[in-house]
């Protein structure tokens, strides 16, 4: 499997949810930007993002919700990638990611418990996430 | 080459009705008692009569759906007060994908602990019976919203209920909504749906579908739009629907809105015309920014208000509008009929008695007119044994193509951005069959307002969130 420079990327939608729009553009800004992406598209379970981080060595997992149903979804999600070795593997979550309005500390204090790195709730800019990528990666928290 | 015929291409229900209504959840309905039932409803249940009273101003039509009986209930009455002309019925998402035992949990949970599980009324589990209750005395139309690919149980159980205007159809509520239902299985499923509505009508008493032109709401060209509007006005005709809106959403360009109203309009009348369909009635319904919209209730305000004026210029048959809390998620009954408000009010004060023109508006009709009758003529001769299949060959080899829709038999060829004035070009036709002359026109109309190089995803960000901004 051939690496892009930076690194492999797993991204989808999590949920019955089928926001493609951001899933598109986060696709295009990765790419753009030197990753390898492996797009998982639309309405994924927790366990297709842990299978598909296993079988392509992923170094990071962008799982996104926009109609709010992340927050039922992500809580077990750092346990699947325990569960099939994957204990350091970066996994980042964005989008609209809790129903309702509720204060952005409170979701990303929410969702780091879930065992979250980053945490991007109604975040409007996708280069803030890869910024935070590239730094993660240069400090070699998942490098495996 | 099939392009529609009258009459030819009809579908034979009886074969899957039995099927259909076998579930469980059909709780017995019946065509006969149904078609009772719809002749004792209010006349003013039905579209076509309500639109034959329209005055001056497009009609209003609020979004709106709540899992228990009791809250649409008060939903629907507190709307009605608002002013809204029609009443939505907006379907949870677990029913729209045929997962009705799933919604049934929800509701119930719903009921018992008093907060909503689902993001809309399910329909299916609730049945016909306990639904006509929500309407008792309702003297205006009910709209069913929302999304389903197979959609042939949920509308029989409208129908029953005594909602006479069914929203979908069998491209715009697959490839903006499915991943991976097949497509040509929802042409087919959705030509039950035409054909039921077309069985449940009189002359007096037509049921009225309408269609849902935003498709993905994202950069859609306005030719790509109404060439499936126009599709899905021609399939539901051949089954013998008579009464059908065609419906666009706000493009962000006030040029562009006043163009596309002026050809969706027209191309619709002409072909149906063309193809034996004179007797169809269409109407027009324009929905508000269904983009990404700002945070800020001043800004969503303005926005509203903003939109609010253009289905007044356009001349707009129904409105169906947004609230100040879009960006937010489900909105609250208040904020609904807020928005129901704020539009009427600024229909009233900035009301026209015509449609609006200029040379711009003009030279943009030319281009989006002659770009959709390409493509249209380009599937009308495409092969098949009937309309629906040369509909489903167009998108397998990419003559529609649909930015930004998640399903996976879109193409995804066709690369449309904003131009300076912020109208929809198409930078990359793809396989979309529109001539030389007219992409090179859209080239121009780019290249003459690009915007300073950056990246790809920046600038179709940019495009997107525009409003959001």
């Amino acid at each position: 499997m051939s690496d892009r420079e930076h690194g492999r990327v797993v991204i989808g939608v999590i949920g019955d949810d089928i926001h493609v729009v951001g899933n598109r553009i986060m696709q295009l800004a990765l790419e753009e930007s030197g990753f390898q992406v492996f797009n998982l598209r639309t309405r994924n379970r927790p366990d297709h993002f842990s299978q598909a981080a296993l079988e392509t060595n992923a170094h990071a997992v962008f799982v996104s919700s926009l109609n709010g149903e992340g927050e039922h979804w992500c809580a077990g999600l750092r346990q699947k990638f325990v569960d099939v070795g994957l204990d350091r593997v970066l996994l980042y979550v964005g989008g609209n990611i809790v129903v309702g309005k509720r204060a952005k500390d409170e979701v990303t204090a929410l969702f780091r418990g879930y065992g979250f790195d980053r945490v991007y709730h109604q975040e409007p800019d996708i280069g803030v996430a890869i910024a935070d990528l590239l730094e993660d990666l240069q400090r070699g928290q998942s490098r495996r | 080459m099939a392009s529609p015929v009258a009459e030819r291409a009809v579908v034979d229900l009886e074969r899957t009705r039995r099927q259909v209504l076998s579930h469980p959840l059909a709780r017995g309905l019946a065509y006969d008692e149904t078609r009772e039932f719809l002749a004792a409803v209010p006349l003013r249940r039905f579209p076509h009569a309500a639109y034959a009273q329209r005055a001056a101003l497009p009609y209003i039509q609020p979004r709106g759906g709540v899992p228990t009986f009791e809250a649409q209930h008060r939903l629907t009455r507190q709307l009605s007060a608002a002013g809204a002309d029609f009443l939505p019925l907006t379907i949870d998402s677990y029913t729209r994908h045929n997962e009705y035992e799933t919604a049934t949990q929800l509701l119930r949970r719903s009921e018992d602990e008093g907060r909503d599980y689902l993001n809309g009324y399910p329909l299916v589990s609730h049945g016909h019976e306990l639904t006509r209750e929500l309407y008792v005395g309702v003297e205006k139309p009910i709209s069913l919203r929302h999304g389903t690919p197979d959609a042939r149980l949920l509308a029989e159980i409208a129908l029953a209920s005594g909602i006479a205007e069914i929203e979908g159809g069998g491209i715009c509520y697959c490839l903006p909504y499915s991943e991976g239902f097949p497509l040509d299985r929802c042409l087919l499923y959705w030509q039950y749906v035409d054909r039921l509505c077309a069985i449940h009508s009189t002359p007096e008493r037509p049921v009225h579908r309408e269609s849902f032109g935003p498709l993905s709401a994202t950069l859609v060209p306005p030719a790509i739009a109404i060439a499936v509007q126009v599709i899905e006005a021609l399939l539901a005709a051949e089954q013998g629907v008579k009464s059908f809106a065609v419906s666009f959403g706000q493009t962000g360009s006030l040029i562009q809105d006043l163009a596309t109203a002026k050809v969706l309009r027209g191309l619709t009348a002409r072909c149906l015309s063309e193809f034996g369909f004179a007797d169809v009635r269409s109407y027009l319904v324009y929905h508000q920014w269904m983009g990404q919209f700002p945070h800020a209730r001043e800004r969503a305000a303005a926005l509203i208000a903003g939109s609010s004026l253009v289905a007044g210029v356009i001349g707009a048959d129904k409105v169906v509008v947004k609230t100040v809390d879009e960006a937010l998620g489900v909105p609250r009954p208040e904020v609904n009929a807020e928005a129901v408000d704020t539009v009427r009010y600024v229909l009233d004060i900035f009301s026209c008695a015509a449609p609006l023109g200029s040379p711009l508006v003009e030279r943009e009709a030319e281009l989006i007119e002659s770009e959709a009758r390409s493509i249209l003529d380009a599937i009308f001769d495409l092969p098949g044994d009937v309309f629906w299949q040369s509909v489903f060959r167009a998108f397998q080899i990419g003559y529609l193509d649909v930015p930004f829709s998640p399903h996976a038999d879109n193409a995804n060829r066709l690369v449309s951005m904003r131009d300076a004035n912020r109208s929809i070009r198409i930078a990359d036709r793809g396989s979309v069959p529109i001539s030389d002359v007219d992409a090179r026109r859209e080239q121009e109309l780019l290249s003459a307002s690009k915007a300073p190089a950056g990246k790809t995803y920046r600038q179709l960000l940019r495009d997107i969130n525009m409003m959001a901004a």
